[in-house]
Formats: C-alpha cells, structure tokens, sequence
C-alpha cells in the first residue's frame, strides 16, 4: 500500500480543500460518538456530498467515533454505523469496545481503525486488536521511530501515526483532569484543555509543610505541537500505510497549508528518494500555520523541557488568511476574492496554491464586482477582483503578513 | 453476597498488618516496572513471601500488570506473567491489551482482572471483555453510582471499585516536574514529593510524581465512601478498594480496618448503619491529613461534554 496522507476535515469546506491540496483521505466527525463536540461536524447530507466528492479524486472519508463510551452513550450506534457504510464511508476511528462491537455487528463490511485515544504502544496489544478483526490501529503518540521499526517487524497490519498538530501531554484516553476540574468529560469530547492552564508546583518538606517552586515561572504541562516536516522519509521508509495530520477544529488556512507541504514532501521522495533534499521553503510554510512551538514529539527522545511551552511564547512568523481565489481571468489576470482579511492596494501579500504553487507579491489594482476600482477590501466575505502576477485558479489562497 | 475488602500492599509487614489488624479479604502489589502506581515497589523474592503469608490466612493475592507497555518491555512481561502464573497468584490485574495476547500465547492459567483506569465505563465493553475470559473488571473511577450499578446488573462477572483514597486522573509519559526543573536549571532531589495547585485555587492539592512510567497526577480530594457503603452493597456492588497510595502504613491499615467495621456492622444489621458508622467518619476525620480534603469522587457528580 501507497503511504496515505490523512488530513483532518472539520466540514464539508475544510474537506475538499484538504482533498484538493493532496490528502488520500480525510478523517471527519459525525453528529454523535466523534471526540470533536465543538468542531462543525457532519451530518448524514454533509457525508453523502463529502463521500461523493472524495470519490471523484479516490480519495477516502473516514469517521471518527473515538469517545470513551458510559452506558447512556450507547443508543443508536448501530443505525449510526449502517448509514455510515450505506453512505459509503470508507472506515470509522473508534476506541471502546462496545462501539466496535456495535459496528460489527451493524456494517460488518464498514472498515474499522483502532483510534489512538486506545493508547496502543506494542505490538502484542496491537495483535490482540489485528485477531479481532481490526484492519489499521493509530498508535499512540508516545511512540517512537524505533519502536515503530520493531512493530512492523513483529505484526502485519496497517499502522497510521500522527506527524503534525495539536498534542495531549497525556497518554491520550488516560487524562480526566478537565473531568475533575471542570466536570466535563475529557473522553467524550468536552475537555477543557486543563493540561494548559497554569499552577503552582510545591514541594511537600514534611507532613504539614511544603514549599513553592513556582515563584517566577508557572508549571504548565503544554506541549508544543507536533511536526514531523523535517523528518517524513524516516516514516516513509518503514512503511507506515498512513501520516496523519491532527486539527480538525483548524482553519482551512491550517489544512491546506499542512496538507501541500506534506503532499509534496511525499511526492518528492517517492519519485527520488536517493536525490531527496528537504527545502526550506517547506519548513517556512509549515511556520506559517503554525499556532505553537513545534517537536517531534517522542519520535526521537522523551521529550525534555524544550519540547514543552513553558514561560513566553516562542515569536512566530504570523500570518493572517486574507482571501479565497473563487475565478481567474487569463484574459484580465484578475482573480475573483473572497475577503477573509482586511487587505489594500500596496500590501505584500503572498499566494499560494495546489502543489505548492507559491508566489509572493504586491498589490496593486483591487476592482469590485462591477469593476470599480477600490483601494481596499474591507468587509468580511465581500467579493473584490486583484490583479495576480501569476495564473491562479479557484482553492488558491492569498495570506498576508501581520 | 460476599463482600471482599481489597487494599493495596507494599510489603510483607504491611501484608500481615492488613490480615491480622483488619482481616481483609485480599491485597494487591505490583512493581512500577510493570504497574501503574502500587504502594511500593514489590520484587519477586518479597512476592513470594507476600504469597506463603496470604495462603497460610486463606487471602487472596492479585498483582497488578497494568502498565501500558513499550516494545522494549515486552520479553520482561512476558516472563513476568509466567513467573506470576508459577506463583499461583489469584489473578493478575491489567489493562493493556498487550498483557491478553500473551496470557493466551503463553497458556496462562491465572485469573485476570481487567483494570484499564478511564477506560472502563459501559457495560458492553465489559462485556467484551467478560466474553474474552477476564474475571473481573475494575471500574473507571469517573462514573456515577447509577452507572455503576447497571454496569454490574449487565455483566455476569463482578465489578470493582475504588471507596477510598485518592484516584489518578492524568498520566503523561514525559517526566513532566523533571522538565520544569530543568527549564528553571534547578535541581530536583530524587526523593521528594510534589503536589501542583491551580492557580487561583488555594486549597486545590494534585499530588504529582514521576516514575519509569512517566508523570501522575493525582486527585485533590480522597474519595470516602463509607458512608454510603449500603447502597453499593444493597446492589449487589461488593467488590470494594481501599486505596492507601502517597499515604503511610499506618494510614492504610487504619483506614482499611474502618472500612471492615463498617462491613461488619453492615453483615449484622444494616438498619442501625447510618447511626453506627458515625464514630467510624470521627475516626476517619482524625486519620485523615487535614490538606486532603474527603468526597464522594464521581458516585453522586453528573458530568457534561
Ligand atoms: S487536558 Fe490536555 S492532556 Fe488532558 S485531555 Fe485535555 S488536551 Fe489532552
């Protein structure tokens, strides 16, 4: 199997973006039983229209179903997986058992993926779910390059592993903090992000006694953000079936970024691997969508304090989504904008497209609709026509500088 | 319905403590190599007198497995269980799927009892894991009593819970106090104890620490149920813990003998326990370290998401 790289979809936009920038497949939540309660979520139209469009590029549409169910949970689950294979959902993510049991049993044809909320770190546990009928399992976080090497040699089955985004400091699955501090369960979707908040570390001296640590610096356990950009070939070359990108609650901005770099980091050492040379250009457009610090997280070492956020945010390159190209002319070269950004007549701002078609410029002729001509684009979501140095097409995007 | 008292023990003297002080049903050990916080560090040799102690008194022993598991782990564990297994252990405790495929490689006779922390929380899942050969489940500590409850009226094998002490509610496998030490270029002592508190909160009080498993933090509060011990029993939920982790010897031995008189007082005349069981909480009050505050965990809390 061809390395497949999965992007995450927080709705039907997000996921044809992420299949126009290069994503083999896309991982979405549903109404009910999807970790993501705040993201925008799909409904039964929203997968039948992603579905279709997915197949017009062979692309794949994947639904996570990864809470840690509790009793009352449990009900419609197996209408909810039949319709997801009568959609023609390619497979589901899920991590409890019963949900599992559930689908079998409902669409025993509908592939299932073993989430990484299980915390599936060795081969023997990933045997145990490969017997039961488990096709791929997303391991956990926590696991590193070696330890891959070792899985693969030990079990044949499909291993999907995450190379960039947002991170749990946990073991994922096995954090309540949000349960206790807020009342709001972690593995069904409400966590409060209670890891990032700040406290107070102290030492215990004696029984009744103890000493704060935390006089300058907060203790916090934030982990900066997972990115593999610079090292994809060291996953490529064990034969991991899929790269995952996390983010589903993340802009179109975000995805389309993250998926050109990785598409075209896949690509380039697919058709050379002996002449591959990784580029700046892609690590500077990784920064440009970057919301944290990055590490590779525990694919080389246990991450030590500077894979952490502690004190003062590091300073990143930050850039803000100015418009969405909807029409080109060839004849006028004037692209057709949706304002997502305040821009004007004499921002440098910077295009970039599909395959990582990227072109930076100044701008200097902004029309409207009716080919007035304007100084500016002010409204958020009005429609503007700017004179492009380069042919653009409809998915291309401008971003500005902040 | 037989109740079953269970603590946790961290060596022979503790062990013959709980039996001869408290009389309690049954024990559990572990070492960090392969569990997730024990009391103490048990080795093999210490397991072995752990378990002459508890047969001679008719105890049960069951040790605790339920680390999650890295690949360089996985020769150790498997001659581990084998040695738990030679040992005539009651039944081995874990959590990580990996622990099943080589009980079942290996032909392991030894019960198993399933206790996979958060991750135990509806009935079917356990019931997944009742029809794969587990003996016992021990519950997430994050449910309801009524959930608990239909959990056990679902499932033909018992349930498990924790009525006492405090409860894990976050493991990393990053050396979380080590870092922060290090990006304040401090210096950590080996053996001190930490506890984190919110900011803004003042009588919060997480106890954190690290071991070869990596960081965890622990509830501010420690649950008590004793109580309320009549409507766990009442339905058919007797399977219950004491748990004496970051607490001394004593304190796990004189907490568990409050919960056998509690159960005493209950096997003889359940009516007179509400009035009864009032010089047991005085007596709890004053074991009890006046910064860990006492609550019902999650038996009476309802959770949103
Ligand atoms: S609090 Fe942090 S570590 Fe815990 S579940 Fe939420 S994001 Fe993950």
């Amino acid at each position: 199997m061809q390395t497949e790289l999965l992007a995450p979809a927080g709705n039907l936009e997000k996921l044809k973006f992420a299949i126009h920038y290069g994503a083999d497949a896309v991982y979405i939540g549903g109404k009910q039983f999807g970790l993501r309660a705040k993201a925008g979520n799909f409904s039964y139209e929203d997968m039948v229209e992603g579905v279709n469009f997915a197949n017009k590029y062979h692309a794949k549409v994947y639904v996570a179903a990864n809470i840690i169910a509790h009793n009352d949970d449990l009900k419609g689950a197996e209408d909810f997986f039949r319709t997801l294979y009568e959609i023609g959902i390619h497979a589901v993510i899920i991590a409890d058992p019963s949900l599992i049991q559930l689908c079998k049993k409902a669409a025993p044809n509908l592939e299932i993926h073993l989430s990484t909320q299980a915390s599936i770190t060795n081969w023997r546990a990933i045997q145990f779910w490969k017997d039961l009928g488990i096709s791929r399992v997303v391991l956990a976080r926590e696991v590193s390059v070696e330890e891959i090497k070792s899985i693969k040699a030990h079990v044949d089955i499909e291993i999907e592993t995450f190379i960039h985004g947002a991170m749990c400091i946990s073991y994922s699955g096995r954090c309540v903090l949000s349960n206790h501090m807020t009342e709001r369960d972690a593995n069904r979707g409400g966590c409060a992000q209670s890891c990032r908040w700040k406290y107070d570390l102290f030492e215990e001296t004696n029984e009744n006694e103890s000493q704060i640590i935390t006089d300058d610096a907060a203790f916090t356990m934030s982990s900066k953000d997972l990115s593999m950009v610079e090292h994809v070939p060291d996953l490529l070359n064990l034969g991991v079936e899929s790269l995952k990108i996390e983010g589903r609650m993340k802009s179109i901005h975000y995805v389309a970024t993250v998926v050109n770099v990785y598409r075209k980091i896949i690509d380039e050492y697919k058709q050379n691997p002996n002449n591959y040379i990784l580029q700046q250009t892609w690590i500077d457009e990784i920064w440009k969508a970057a919301q944290r610090s990055l590490t590779t997280g525990f694919y080389y070492h246990t991450p030590s304090d500077k894979d952490q956020l502690f004190g003062k945010p590091e300073r990143l390159p930050k850039y803000d989504f100015a418009g969405l190209v909807l029409d080109y002319d060839p004849q006028t070269k004037l692209a057709t904008i949706e304002q997502r950004n305040y821009f004007k007549i004499g921002d440098d701002i910077e295009f970039f497209g599909p395959k990582m078609h990227l072109f930076k410029q100044t701008i200097k002729e902004i029309y409207s609709i009716d080919d007035e001509p304007l100084t500016e684009a002010r409204h958020p979501m009005m429609k503007v026509k700017v004179k492009v140095d380069q042919p653009v097409n409809t998915y291309y995007m401008m971003r500005k500088r902040k | 319905m037989s109740i079953e008292l269970i603590a946790y023990t961290r060596n022979v003297e503790e062990t013959s403590l709980l039996i001869h002080d408290v009389n309690i049903d049954s024990v559990i050990c572990g070492h960090s190599m392969f569990s997730l916080r024990t009391l103490g560090d048990v080795d093999l040799d210490e397991l072995i007198e752990i378990r002459k102690l508890t047969n001679q008194y008719n105890k049960k022993l069951y040790v605790s497995v339920n680390a999650i598991f890295h690949e360089d782990m996985l020769d150790e564990l498997t001659s581990y269980i084998n040695k738990l297994d030679a040992l005539q252990v009651d039944a081995i405790i874990f959590g990580d799927p990996g622990v099943m495929s080589i009980v079942k490689e290996q032909h392991i006779k030894t019960k198993l009892f399933y206790h996979p922390e958060t991750l135990a929380t509806n009935y079917k899942t356990l019931r997944f894991w009742q029809d794969i050969g587990v003996d016992r489940v021990v519950l997430s500590n994050e449910l309801s009593l009524d959930e608990i409850i239909e959990i056990q009226n679902n499932l033909a094998i018992p349930v498990e819970v924790q009525v006492q002490g405090m409860t894990c509610i976050f493991q990393s496998k990053r050396p979380l106090v080590s870092n922060y030490y290090q990006y304040t270029s401090m210096n950590k002592e080996e053996k001190n104890a930490y506890f984190i508190r919110q900011a803004k909160e003042d009588d919060t009080h997480y106890p954190i620490f690290e071991d070869v498993n990596g960081t965890h933090i622990m509830s501010t509060n420690d649950i008590c149920m004793l109580k309320h011990l009549p409507q766990l029993f009442d339905n058919g939920i007797c399977k219950i813990r004491v748990n004496g982790f970051l607490k001394s010897m004593d304190y796990n031995v004189e907490m568990a003998k409050c919960y056998r008189e509690a159960i005493n007082v209950y096997m003889e005349d359940s009516d007179i326990y509400a009035s009864q069981v009032t010089q047991l909480m005085e007596k709890i009050e004053v074991l009890q370290p006046k910064h860990r505050k006492l609550d019902t965990g999650f038996y009476y809390k309802k959770q949103i998401y």
